[in-house]
């Protein structure tokens, strides 16, 4: 029979306090309390002072010009947009890539400038064999997920695409089927995962791929699930856009993006093509 | 819905505000405004969209925290004076409570945060009814207060210009609705404690001019600037003359939104308050300029096609059109009556 005595700042030292209880495999186990991982520099500390003041006064006085900066006629008379253009490196660091390895399993998935810096690849390889955890049965997924995008001072912005209706990409895919994944702004917390999917069958091949895909398409899922009730996309509060692969075909990957933009079909009249089981329908 | 449900809310809707209107206990009134949220929350969450069920949510809770600092300043009120009488509410603590649960219950700055989502998750009937009918009882309880405060002025300047600066930067017909209603409803506090009446009468303009917009945006079935330029096609006089009703609610003469800000800067300027005056008149000039960029977007320009959905010709529409046509003659005619409208409201 031992004693254990404790030591008296035991609850404040004990690694579960220090780091949560979840490890991301493939990260080191960090031991050090938190006043030990401050990295105080006063020039970045003044860069990002600068850069929220400028983001802020830029806010402020884009107002004269229109909403949303554009002047009101440009607003109008828009017809397609480019929202994420892979020119250079730093275009990179809007989007996030994971795969199933945070879980435990095999697959990876590396994001890198394609040829002449024009073009985005994703590549890698898929592995569906579960994470050996006991509790996951499937596994074998790979996304990358453009980040949201900020205002000043870090907060949430939206991307506003009401006057549009349709996706337009271009791709080189490899005659995998990927699912695209839009998420909206949600207001619960039940909500977070609710995101809108639709499919992008890839050719592959050498040759490049337009794909348009009306926003009236989407349908809406929860973590995965196609929810019974659904409704149309609303456009003028998007967060994110991702692309999903997890089709079971262990191997490797890859998927090369132009471009993604927005544009408005004029031939494209459909609202929403899936049922409202609405009871009372105004004729 | 269900036309007897429906008419449920509705009349409960007029049962609570007429039981604000007619109290003269503070917890009558209360009781009237919570009859009013409580009414109009199943009309907003109708259609079960997130984003309806998130505008009721968010107004509930904005309206119940209202409510409550109602309550409590009310019962702080009677607990040390004694006084349960709506226009004996003399302690400072008391007023300054209740003058910001009142504002708010209407959207005044800079508690104004939730009127551009809420009305943005709102279809246009229901924006409607609580754009102008909800803000009819929480009015009639400013008014019946004697107030005496600078920090009035100071969040009635401020909804003047945050109502204009922020309506600038929207697109979607629903919030500037939104942002244009927190800059009327910082003309009428401006006043309302020099003259009560001036408060009534810009109310009742507000209403007339707010009930012929939204009439013209149902009938339009339109949402965003994009899709109201399309309304040339779908019925031309009115596309001709809703450029008079928005200049009205920027408050154009010799149309009857001058009326209120000319009466509102006379009074001031009688009270000795040029500056305030000259600041709340320079922000009425932002709201100017959205209300102008949707005329020239509807009227001034005849844009290429800019929706997507097929293309309305003049068809006879089904909806009742009385509403928008007496509204507007309301919006764009009562001016030269403005001198028989003071003499009866005074």
């Amino acid at each position: 029979y031992i004693r254990h005595h404790q030591h008296l700042l035991h609850p404040v030292l004990s690694r579960s306090v220090t780091q949560s209880e979840y490890r991301r495999p493939g990260k080191p186990r960090e031991d050090k309390p938190p006043w030990q991982k401050i990295n105080f520099s006063f020039s970045k500390g003044l860069d990002g002072i600068r850069k929220h003041l400028t983001l802020l006064k830029k806010e402020f006085l884009e107002r004269w010009v229109g909403p949303q900066g554009k002047p009101i006629l440009e607003h109008m008379l828009e017809q397609n947009r480019v929202v994420w253009e892979f020119r250079g490196p730093e275009s990179l660091e809007q989007w996030t890539v994971s795969s199933d390895f945070e879980i435990g399993g095999q697959s990876e998935a590396y994001l890198k400038l394609g040829r002449n810096n024009t073009t985005c690849f994703l590549y890698g390889t898929l592995r569906s064999t579960p994470p050996k955890d006991g509790e996951t049965r499937y596994s074998g997924y790979c996304s990358m997920r453009s980040k949201q995008p900020l205002a000043s001072f870090d907060r949430k912005q939206h991307h506003d695409w009401t006057s549009f209706n349709t996706l337009h990409l271009r791709v080189r895919g490899d005659g995998r089927p990927w699912m695209i994944n839009i998420a909206a702004e949600t207001y619960f917390s039940h909500q977070k995962d609710d995101i809108y999917s639709y499919f992008l069958y890839t050719r592959g091949g050498p040759y490049w791929q337009e794909v348009k895909i009306p926003f009236s398409k989407f349908f809406l899922a929860h973590r995965g699930r196609v929810q019974d009730d659904q409704h149309p996309l609303w456009l003028d509060k998007i967060n994110t856009i991702g692309f999903t692969l997890g089709d079971k075909a262990d191997g490797p990957f890859q998927l090369e993006i132009d471009y993604i933009g927005v544009i408005k079909d004029y031939a494209h009249t459909e609202e929403f093509a899936y049922e409202l089981y609405k009871r009372n329908p105004e004729v | 819905m269900n036309p007897y449900i429906m008419s449920i809310f509705l009349l409960g809707l007029g049962l609570g505000t007429t039981i604000t209107f007619m109290s003269s206990h503070w917890l009558l009134a209360w009781m009237g405004l919570e009859i009013n949220t409580l009414a109009i929350i199943p009309l907003m969450a109708q259609h079960h969209h997130p984003r309806s069920v998130e505008a009721s949510t968010k107004y509930f809770l904005t309206q119940a925290t209202a409510a409550a600092m109602i309550l409590f300043a009310s019962s702080t009120n009677a607990w040390i004076t004694g006084q349960w009488d709506i226009n004996e509410l003399s302690h400072p603590m008391s007023s300054t409570i209740m003058m910001l649960g009142l504002a708010l219950k209407i959207g005044l700055a800079p508690l104004h945060t939730w009127l551009p989502e809420v009305l943005q998750g709102l279809d246009l009937t229901t924006g409607l009814i609580m754009s102008t009918w909800q803000k009819l009882a929480p009015f009639s309880l400013l008014m019946q207060m004697n107030l005496n405060n600078s920090v009035m002025i100071t969040m009635a300047i401020m909804s003047t210009m945050i109502g204009g600066w922020g309506g600038l930067n929207q697109t979607q017909l629903r919030k500037i609705l939104a942002y244009s209603s927190i800059a009327h409803i910082g003309w009428m506090i401006l006043v309302l404690q020099f003259s009560p009446s001036l408060t009534l009468i810009t109310l009742m303009i507000y209403i007339f001019m707010t009930l012929s917009i939204f009439c013209l945006f149902k009938m339009n079935k339109t949402t965003s600037i994009n899709s109201l330029a399309m309304s040339w096609s779908k019925s031309p006089t009115i596309t001709a003359l809703s450029p008079l009703i928005l200049l009205s609610l920027g408050g154009l003469p010799p149309l009857t939104g001058f009326g209120p800000k000319w009466m509102i800067l006379s009074e001031l300027t009688k009270q000795d308050l040029n500056m305030i005056a000259t600041i709340t008149a320079l922000s009425a000039l932002l709201s100017l300029y959205f209300y102008l960029r949707l005329s020239y977007a509807m009227t001034l320009t005849l844009s290429p096609n800019t929706t997507p959905i097929t293309n309305q010709w003049r068809f006879n529409t089904k909806q009742p059109t009385i509403h928008l046509s007496i509204s507007t003659m309301l919006s764009l005619m009562l001016l030269p009556l403005l001198p028989g409208i003071m003499t009866i409201i005074n």
